[in-house]
């Protein structure tokens, strides 16, 4: 298709001002917005052609491509319900809304002293323009597989709340996540907060990227007794393993199971031999 | 002023109010040609919506200088030359300015972390660096004269 820009002030008085609209070129087809600063007004709204929609970066370019045509956008950015990130000592959790931006959850002091793994990882996701506008709740309910934050919070046991005029359900992070860009929400379902136990000892991420998304994450919690691992991006959806400390047989056995990507950062046998390397490394160290 | 749902900053910007210094190359969030500063943070203005900047403060290349006088980053850009077709240079030149205005003490590991996300097809990331550098050192002295 030709791509003819106008420039707004060589047509202007010329053509119908309903005219100049349509003789303007803008990337996205006609939307409409639902935004306001109330819960149950923006779930009331939300339906397949009625996207939940926060930092939009990842809905934006999905819309310019025309792989998701929404008939209106539900701003949640105004809820306040859905931005809090609240300490809970007692619990020993974080709980974090679903419109809370990248930058300020690997700003935020109580994530950085309770949750510095997934502080650290948050402050790495995408690039600084990401950081500012994408969401935690946004990164998780794209479900892309290529994502830092969706293994950190699996390997760390998080629970999102989920709701919908229907009411609230809750559910582990890694039964949300059921796919490579598909969750476990119903149409009419947003996530509002994701609560995090604080962070155990032992704790690190990591991951290969030369691109704007990672090639392979991996979030591990060694114990003397136990190495739990959570593979990510490589694979469709987080991938966990519990082994005990030592049994490298064990290990090579997870890794040679795990079913990995072909893409442009590279074939499955390339992201294997990367992972192995970097598990025997880091946990063969850590005996 | 009203502008359709459907509106990116970048064509607000460009087709709309004429300021055609923030420049639309991906279209994904990747390149950052588009950078504008929204309330002092970078965002990327193809992909960010118009309406959303509702009640907010946008800066773009075209708000640097104040007269005839460049920005520092503006000049340390010239100085070290770090630019040659210019097309990305807007954008590399906003993300500096959002990123000394937060961080003034920045070093040059944390341009290089902060600017990732930002590509260059002709100069190279060298002398964009040292450029980012030396408009940080000058703010520094700066400061520290102001101060005195």
């Amino acid at each position: 298709m030709m791509k003819v820009d106008y420039h707004v002030d060589t047509i202007r008085g010329h053509v119908p001002p309903a005219l100049l609209d349509r003789l303007l070129m803008t990337v996205l087809p006609e939307l409409g917005l639902v935004r306001s600063a109330e819960l149950g007004d923006v779930l009331a709204a939300v339906d397949y052609d009625h996207a939940p929609y926060a930092g939009g970066t990842e809905l934006v370019p999905a819309m310019g491509l025309g792989l998701r045509r929404p008939v209106a956008i539900v701003d949640l950015k105004r809820v306040e319900a859905l931005k809090g990130i609240e300490v809970d000592a007692d619990a020993g959790t974080v709980t974090i809304g679903a419109a809370v931006t990248h930058r300020r959850l690997s700003d935020h002091g109580a994530v950085r002293e309770h949750l510095p793994t997934l502080a650290a990882a948050a402050s790495r996701v995408g690039n600084a323009r990401v950081r500012s506008t994408g969401t935690v709740g946004g990164n998780l309910c794209f479900a892309e597989p290529r994502s830092d934050l969706g293994c950190v919070l699996v390997a760390l046991g998080a629970t999102a709340e989920v709701r919908s005029t229907r009411g609230a359900r809750t559910l582990p992070i890694d039964e949300l996540i059921v796919g490579a860009f598909e969750t476990s929400l119903e149409p009419d379902e947003i996530l509002t907060t994701v609560t995090v136990p604080f962070e155990p000892s032992g704790m690190s991420y990591w991951k290969l990227q030369s691109y704007e998304r990672p090639t392979l994450g991996v979030a591990l919690v060694v114990t003397e007794a136990q190495w739990q691992i959570t593979v990510g991006a490589a694979t469709e959806r987080p991938a966990r393993a519990a082994i005990a400390a030592g049994d490298t047989a064990g290990l090579d056995a997870f890794v040679d199971g795990l079913e990995l990507s072909d893409d442009m950062t590279g074939p499955p046998a390339y992201k294997r031999s990367v992972l192995r390397a970097y598990l025997h490394r880091v946990l063969e160290a850590a005996r | 002023m009203l502008v359709p749902v459907r509106l990116t900053v970048a064509e607000l910007l460009r087709d709309r109010l004429g300021l055609t210094g923030t420049k639309v190359s991906c279209e994904m969030q990747v390149c950052g040609a588009c950078t504008v500063l929204v309330d002092g943070d970078p965002v990327s203005s193809c992909a960010t919506l118009a309406c959303d900047l509702d009640g907010t403060g946008v800066l773009t290349v075209e708000g640097l200088a104040r007269g005839r006088d460049l920005h520092p980053v503006q000049e340390a850009f010239m100085e070290a030359n770090a630019l040659q077709c210019g097309f990305c240079t807007p954008g590399f030149i906003m993300m500096a300015v959002a990123l000394l205005d937060a961080h003034p003490d920045a070093d040059r590991d944390d341009v290089r972390e902060w600017m990732d996300g930002n590509l260059c097809r002709c100069t190279g990331y060298e002398p964009i660096e040292t450029a980012v550098a030396l408009a940080a050192s000058r703010l520094a002295a700066a400061t520290a004269a102001d101060g005195q």
